[in-house]
């Protein structure tokens, strides 16, 4: 067990959440340490994504608890969490298509109140994301997937994290892409931001990760460094195609 | 000739004021989902609120017409928080049904306080009409649709320019990952109703000095907001604008060349052609709550 030795940032104890009637999460144990990689993985209906929406706020859960930086978040509502730190880069990129680069950009320093300082995040993320910076005023709804994902992980920059929750970033890109939002995610924590990754390419986010976590009908089967889970017999089976 | 462009400038007029109820209820429906059944009765506020002002309070005419604003804004806002809030979650249907309850309670709280026999609201402008070339205007009349002018150019750069025209922007687009930005979807639906009421309640006591104020104006008002909206396209807010001028036009057209008795006829007609060939709207794009 590569169980970290600092003391977490972010640590899920028992959580439980539901849709209505059907139970989402069971009492699910995970824990995120600072400056960490760390990425979920498990079938479709697991409940991957709910627990990064349980985390953010859009699925407050039944039971258990959400600690981050020592302090306990579960039930606060999405923008004290994204206030606190967590930033959700969701699934499908989710960029306001009728909103310009510009204008997305800006959505995601919605809860700060330093407007020079967010008129310099945008200008450092334009330099960073060039593609960005030239359809700065662009309706975000005509860029290519690629950009699109480019775009939906500036704007969670935009906040200035400390955690990054990352929903299959990887999800209905062409393969070139797939490979540069990797990259710029293993720049993302290179630089100091923890992040989780929820993430359908297994093999590709065990090789970038420095723990996982392997999630079967709303609880974890299964944890430890991510080189050692690529060698497991039952997630090579299950996740890894043989 | 002449008589067309007395037509038109006629037509402006009422239709300055119809797109301020086309906008308010666009954004209402467009960005909360809820079909307000209640949106006449808040021009019908700003029209009493008005003569309230005038006559109770005794101010000025123009501090009347902000006092009226101010009215249907938080008249607007009490309404959201109290009764559409807790049913957020709840099926178009229900808001729908509260919103008609909310019609008829204001309706008949405004018989019970200013009685049925229609009340004429005072105004400080000439009733000598401004010759100007070929056409002539009351100067009340000027002044409906400048102050009309402005408050759509007004709303169009809080849409477009503000922060909170931003938020509503994406809100309206998706809602759960504006509430990822931190936006705060309650106070932005609180918002947005309050400032849709608004604008009724500035038609109301714009119009209400050029016609008269009675219990029952904002039923035709109502009408007349939804036929904007249809003609204009849900969340569409230019189309809302050009919809309101066009209704205007066209029922005044109506009214000078057919017979005044189908003024309303007119509009109608124009709303059931759209609902049959163009049912997004006529100036329907993919872009909405812009």
């Amino acid at each position: 067990m590569a169980r970290p030795e600092s003391p977490p940032l972010l640590r899920l104890e028992d959580l439980h959440a539901s849709y209505g009637p059907i139970a989402a999460l069971r009492g699910l144990d995970l824990v995120v340490a600072p400056g960490e990689l760390v990425c979920l993985i498990g079938a479709n209906g697991a409940g991957k994504t709910s627990t990064l929406r349980a985390i953010s706020g859009l699925l407050p859960p039944a039971r258990g608890r959400i600690v981050f930086d020592g302090r306990e978040i579960q039930g606060d509502i999405p923008a004290a969490i994204l206030k606190a730190g967590i930033a959700h880069c969701p699934e499908g990129r989710r960029v306001f298509p009728y909103l310009t680069v510009e204008e997305n950009l800006a959505m995601g320093a919605y809860v700060r109140r330093d407007r020079i300082a967010i008129a310099a995040d945008v200008d450092e993320v334009c330099r960073h994301f060039p593609i960005l910076a030239e359809r700065r005023r662009q309706m975000a709804g005509t860029l290519s997937g690629g950009e699109q994902q480019m775009l939906a992980i500036a704007r969670a920059l935009m906040a200035r994290p400390r955690l990054i929750l990352f929903d299959e970033p990887s999800l209905g890109l062409a393969p070139t892409v797939v490979e540069t939002t990797f990259a710029i995610i293993a720049d993302i924590r290179r630089r100091g931001t923890t992040v989780l990754m929820v993430e359908q390419n297994a093999y590709a986010a065990l090789r970038m990760a420095d723990r996982a976590y392997v999630m079967e009908t709303g609880r974890i089967v299964l944890e430890g460094a991510a080189r050692d889970l690529l060698d497991d017999d039952h997630v090579r089976r299950a996740y890894l195609g043989g | 000739m002449e008589q067309l462009l007395q037509h038109l400038v006629n037509g402006l007029v009422l239709g300055g004021t119809y797109a301020l109820l086309g906008i308010g209820l666009t954004l209402i429906f467009g960005l909360m989902n809820v079909v307000n059944f209640a949106h006449g009765e808040f021009y019908t506020l700003g029209a009493y609120a008005a003569f309230a002002a005038l006559g109770w309070a005794g101010v000025d005419f123009f501090t009347a017409v902000l006092a009226a604003i101010a009215a249907g804004a938080a008249l607007g806002w009490l309404c959201e928080v109290t009764l559409l809030r807790p049913l957020r979650s709840e099926s178009i249907d229900t808001t729908m049904l509260v919103m008609i309850g909310v019609w008829i309670a204001m309706q008949n709280g405004e018989l019970l306080v200013w009685g049925g026999v229609a009340k004429s609201i005072p105004h400080p402008f000439p009733t000598a009409p401004l010759v100007l070339g070929p056409v002539a205007i009351a100067p009340l009349r000027l002044f409906v649709l400048l102050i009309a002018a402005g408050l759509i150019a007004a709303s169009w750069l809080l849409i477009q320019k503000t922060k909170l025209g931003r938020a509503m922007r994406a809100t309206f687009q998706d809602r759960d990952t504006a509430a990822l930005m931190g936006v705060g979807i309650g106070r932005i639906h609180a918002a947005t109703f309050a400032f849709g009421s608004a604008l009724a309640a500035a038609a109301g006591a714009l119009l209400g000095p050029v016609f008269l104020a009675y219990p029952s104006m904002g039923d035709l008002a109502s009408l007349k907001a939804f036929s904007v909206v249809i003609l204009g396209g849900l969340g569409n807010l230019p189309g809302a604008t050009l919809g309101g001028l066009l209704l205007g036009v066209a029922e005044e057209l109506g009214a000078g060349y057919i017979s005044s008795g189908y003024r309303d006829a007119v509009g109608f007609v124009i709303i059931i052609l759209v609902l049959l060939f163009r049912p997004a709207g006529l100036f329907a794009r993919q872009e909405r709550i812009a």
